[in-house]
């Protein structure tokens, strides 16, 4: 394993901006991966974790798919963004998050438009050292400070970095990469007790067991849903802000001789999703908020055998009205006969 | 548990049981520090859970859209206001509703405190008012504030410290407004050139993610078919961009003027943190300057632009 002190940290991402556009997080407005200016390091001191999360970078809020140019006929000319993006300081459940989107637009179709963000773009991963109250990772067997879903790994021990790489992408960056010492067995050894500590400071639990073996027979429990349906007002805020959720919508523009097709987030509490292609066949709130809870405990996990949740807890901490799905999993009414 | 607390929690049970209202629509306790959440029951039982506190933020007038039947609905002034607005625009009846009104002296606003403290609110163990003076401790330090410099910026303005319309009172009024640094942010908008203005809300509308939250949490949104959703025509396009993003808000907030209370929601939920209320504020200025009109003080008033005098001197209107 390598080191690097903190306050060369800056030398470190500089070398990788020759090669990458580097992201890093960044508070202007609201906390979130953006490119990095090229000097400022800071957030080291108080970064927890970004409100908008890392999968905007490669599901962009709002991306362009293609253009239409009327010639003599019509070409269509598909959108590619080949940037190579590097994000540092991405945490373990986001990490996890892009695993499982990677899954579903690896299924049925290959979404080219994120699957080539993806293949062009690395993750360095940054342990979590103070995790919110309103996490609850270690539920979905994820450690706040370990990912093998990142190629590389940095875990803070104090006046230095540790650097783990994971992947072969991750091994050939910090190969070429200089400025980084070799860690000690000792550096391991603090890293290893800080993660320990780490892991304890997560103390919002769910228990998935439970919630498989309650969330089907509780689906037509019509009068659970309602009542847990009733203080959410609707917005978008807990599904945007979701690093598993990936619905998107799709919006042409067109103009004299020219159109374009664009895709933006979409999200299942509104009532004017898929709109588009039909009606939203969840005219009721309560059938979309049972909608949400169940594509990602239910649904999901019955294709592709993973929970679609990472505990990230922003649909706890940013909602309104504080609508906490961690009440609502422990809450289910009905179980399965034995 | 306060005594204003025991008697609110009364209220709604004796409501609730001699069945007065089917619903009541109040706030509980939180699942994190320093937060409330709506609670929205029928069942008797459940009245224990009502709380007063200074951080009950959700306009709750907001529900009572989706909720059929007689409601007895808890309100802060503002959130009174709101219902005012409704009963005046007849989306609410008042003989359905039982106001549970409380006179409110200022939320605490958990981003002011974050600056001030530099802490996140995770870190915070405990935020305490008492009178004027809010005390934070952080970590066994406690540090004293003036609740001015920690409450929302809305209420700061406050101008009705009591509900105007309510059935119950429960608490004593007290405020601790300051008019001039509860419109600070838009003071520093009014000295700017149109240019640095234009530039300003650029910057901060390039960061709407397009959740649509700001219409959701607020009262006066109540239209069931949202301009923004609007396909045939499209008037303006669902992709985040900033100019779209503007362009929506300022239509949201041109078809609330007269109806907007300055509950100050749309800006507390923003999760991108955009000051929408120093857009809403300043048309509740430009509404009560030029038709000396203040959104739900009266349910008898005449509705704010809905009706018309031939004697109006507006070409336009001829």
């Amino acid at each position: 394993m390598k080191k690097i002190k903190k306050s060369d940290l800056n030398k470190l991402l500089s070398q990788w901006q020759q090669k990458y556009s580097v992201f890093a997080p960044s508070n202007h407005g609201v906390v979130k991966m953006t490119a990095w200016d090229g000097k400022d390091t800071t957030f080291l001191d108080w970064y927890r974790n970004t409100v908008v999360p890392p999968k905007n970078n490669f599901l962009p809020g709002m991306e362009k798919m293609f253009d239409i140019k009327k010639d003599a006929g019509y070409k269509l000319e598909v959108t590619a963004d080949d940037t190579k993006q590097l994000i540092f300081g991405v945490r373990p459940c986001d990490a996890r998050a892009l695993a499982l989107i990677d899954v579903n637009f690896k299924d049925g179709y290959e979404d080219t438009y994120y699957l080539n963000r993806r293949k062009n773009g690395l993750l360095v991963g940054l342990g979590c050292t103070s995790p919110c109250a309103s996490c609850f990772c270690t539920s979905l067997n994820i450690h706040p400070a370990e990912s093998q879903d990142v190629d590389v790994m940095f875990n803070d021990i104090g006046e230095e970095l540790l650097i783990a790489e994971v992947t072969d992408k991750g091994k050939e960056l910090l190969a070429a990469s200089s400025g980084l010492s070799d860690a000690t067995a000792a550096d391991e050894a603090k890293a290893k007790e800080a993660k320990e500590a780490t892991f304890k400071k997560v103390t919002r639990k769910i228990n998935t067991g439970e919630i498989k073996e309650r969330l089907m027979p509780s689906f037509e429990n019509e009068e659970y849903w309602k009542n847990v349906a009733a203080k959410c007002v609707s917005c978008g805020i807990c599904t945007f802000l979701c690093p598993t959720c990936y619905c998107f919508d799709i919006n042409d523009e067109q103009s004299k001789g020219e159109a374009a097709r664009f895709r933006n987030w979409d999200c299942c509490s509104f009532a004017v999703y898929t709109k588009m292609p039909m009606e939203n066949p969840r005219e009721e709130k309560w059938r979309r908020v049972r909608q949400k809870v169940n594509h990602k405990y239910n649904f999901f996990p019955m294709i592709y055998e993973q929970i679609a949740c990472t505990g990230c807890g922003r649909c706890i901490r940013q909602c309104p009205v504080n609508w906490d799905i961690t009440q609502v999993l422990s809450t289910l009414p009905e179980k399965a006969k034995a | 548990m306060t005594d204003t607390e025991k008697k609110l929690q009364d209220k709604a049970k004796e409501l609730l049981e001699q069945g007065k209202v089917e619903h009541i629509i109040g706030y509980a306790a939180g699942s994190l520090k320093f937060t409330t959440t709506p609670l929205i029951t029928k069942d008797k039982d459940d009245a224990r859970q009502l709380v007063i506190n200074p951080f009950i933020v959700n306009n709750l007038s907001v529900f009572l859209n989706d909720i059929k039947g007689k409601i007895g609905i808890v309100a802060k002034p503002c959130d009174a206001r709101s219902i005012v607005s409704l009963l005046q625009d007849q989306q609410v009846a008042r003989e359905n509703l039982v106001i549970l009104g409380l006179p409110c002296q200022g939320l605490i606003d958990l981003r002011k405190v974050e600056r001030l403290t530099g802490k996140d609110r995770d870190d915070i163990d405990d935020i305490t008012r008492n009178g004027d003076k809010v005390t934070v401790t952080t970590g066994g330090k406690t540090q004293k504030f003036a609740a001015k410099e920690v409450i929302f910026d809305d209420c700061l303005s406050c101008e009705t410290p009591t509900p105007p319309e309510y059935d119950f009172l429960f608490g004593e009024p007290s405020s601790a407004t300051d008019k001039e640094l509860g419109r600070k942010n838009i003071k520093e908008l009014e000295a700017m050139s149109p240019q640095q203005r234009w530039d300003f809300w650029k910057q901060e509308f390039s960061r709407c993610i397009r959740c649509y939250a700001c219409r959701q949490v607020c009262p006066a949104c109540f239209c069931t078919r949202c301009f923004i959703e609007e396909t045939e025509p499209q008037w303006l396009s669902p992709l985040p961009r900033w100019q779209d993003n503007l362009l929506f808000q300022t239509t949201r907030m041109l078809h609330v003027a007269g109806r907007c209370t300055d509950c100050g929601e749309c800006e507390r939920v923003c999760p991108v943190n955009i000051p929408l209320r120093s857009i809403s504020k300043k048309v509740e200025e430009i509404v009560d300057e030029l038709f000396q009109y203040k959104a739900g003080m009266d349910k008898n008033a005449e509705r704010f632009m809905t009706a018309y005098e031939p004697s109006e001197a507006e070409d336009l209107m001829r």
